[in-house]
């Protein structure tokens, strides 16, 4: 495999470890605490790690000078981020 | 940690726990575990069920990519048509009834089973390495052996994974119940590349509709939260564990689970 995909690789591993160790301990605290927005944050973040992920590929990718699999993943970013834009209206 | 948020987080463990061996995500034990067993309303189980699909797809996508087993860019292609579908999926959840939706589902679920069964001792792989995988193929080790497999029949591949993220939106599951299989059977993908990527997509496609039950307030907060917090350390055990496994008895372990499921579903409907 390609050094770069590599490193693109290892960057999507720590940004979904991230997402969920960030949220998870939220998640936890809030059930340990009662605490509901301790809870709401747990769960936007788990909900906001894979569009983390899609955008540190986007990045990686478009860096790496792949455009069409890097149009192909902000496709995919503009349908999560339409996804967020009619939650916020509903 | 009270009681009930104890027990939700053993359900989320197990579910998550098979669902990441298989690259399946855990919805297709939960939504029927929570509205059948436990009386909960089928919207907020698709809601919570969604949040704990994201929660196994990014906790074993770590594991996963460690070891190689993701192919990112077939991930990405079959992500197209699998986010437009769950975003579809989501919004049109109104409108067909659940007895069609679980009708429709169980039919495709059994024939998916008795496919994989059928086809549980065929390999996918390629043990000639001078064989180029092409752009979207790859190499996959296994023991002590290094493998190709090529990609085959990837417009069937993208048609099965529009109408899996539309399912994961109406059902609250990631979709890997159909991906798995046809990336398997259909598109020359060993089992065990077909669940990694399957789980790198999942959280993506339930991220897609998982949005819209949020901001509609399906989501029930204490219950989802306790089902994810037990599905993240039972997703990495699965991980760790489909490594240990052979191929033929994982795609056996996929065949029950497609007509166990398949099954109820269509019991459901009648």
């Amino acid at each position: 495999m390609k050094a770069t995909t590599l490193r693109l690789e290892k960057a999507i591993e720590i940004a979904l470890s991230g997402g969920v160790l960030v949220s998870g301990t939220l998640l936890l605290a809030g059930l340990a605490s009662g605490n509901q927005a301790l809870l709401r944050w747990g769960v936007v973040l788990l909900m906001l790690t894979p569009v983390a992920r899609v955008l540190v590929l986007t990045v990686g990718l478009l860096h790496e000078r792949d455009f069409v699999f890097g149009a192909i993943s902000l496709w995919i970013l503009a349908v999560l981020a339409s996804g967020i834009w009619v939650s916020v209206r509903l | 940690m009270n009681e009930p948020a104890l027990f939700l987080a053993l359900v989320g463990a197990g579910t998550g726990l098979v669902g990441a061996m298989l690259g399946l995500g855990g919805g297709v034990f939960l939504v029927p575990l929570l509205t059948l067993a436990l009386g909960v309303p089928i919207r907020l189980a698709v809601a919570a069920s969604l949040i704990s699909v994201i929660a196994t797809a990014s906790a074993s996508s770590t594991v996963n990519l460690e070891k190689g087993l993701v192919n990112m860019r077939l991930g990405m292609a079959l992500e197209v048509a699998t986010t437009i579908g769950g975003l579809a999926g989501s919004i049109m959840a109104a409108l067909l009834t659940q007895r069609q939706l679980f009708l429709i589902f169980g039919a495709t679920l059994a024939v998916m089973g008795a496919v994989m069964a059928l086809r549980s001792r065929t390999r996918n792989v390629i043990a000639d390495l001078e064989v180029e995988p092409g752009r979207l193929g790859g190499r996959i080790q296994e023991a002590d052996r290094t493998y190709v497999y090529r990609v085959r029949r990837l417009p069937l591949g993208l048609v099965f994974s529009l109408v899996a993220g539309a399912i994961s939106g109406l059902l609250g599951l990631g979709g890997g119940i159909i991906k798995v299989p046809v990336l398997n059977a259909f598109c020359g993908i060993p089992i065990r590349v077909a669940a990694a990527t399957s789980a790198f997509m999942i959280g993506v496609t339930a991220a897609a509709s998982a949005f819209i039950y949020f901001g509609r307030g399906d989501v029930a907060l204490p219950m989802t939260a306790a089902i994810a917090v037990g599905a993240l350390p039972g997703s990495l055990l699965g991980a760790h564990l489909s490594h240990r496994v052979e191929a033929r008895s994982l795609k056996i372990l996929m065949a029950f689970v497609l007509l166990m499921v398949g099954a109820q579903m269509a019991y459901k409907a009648l």
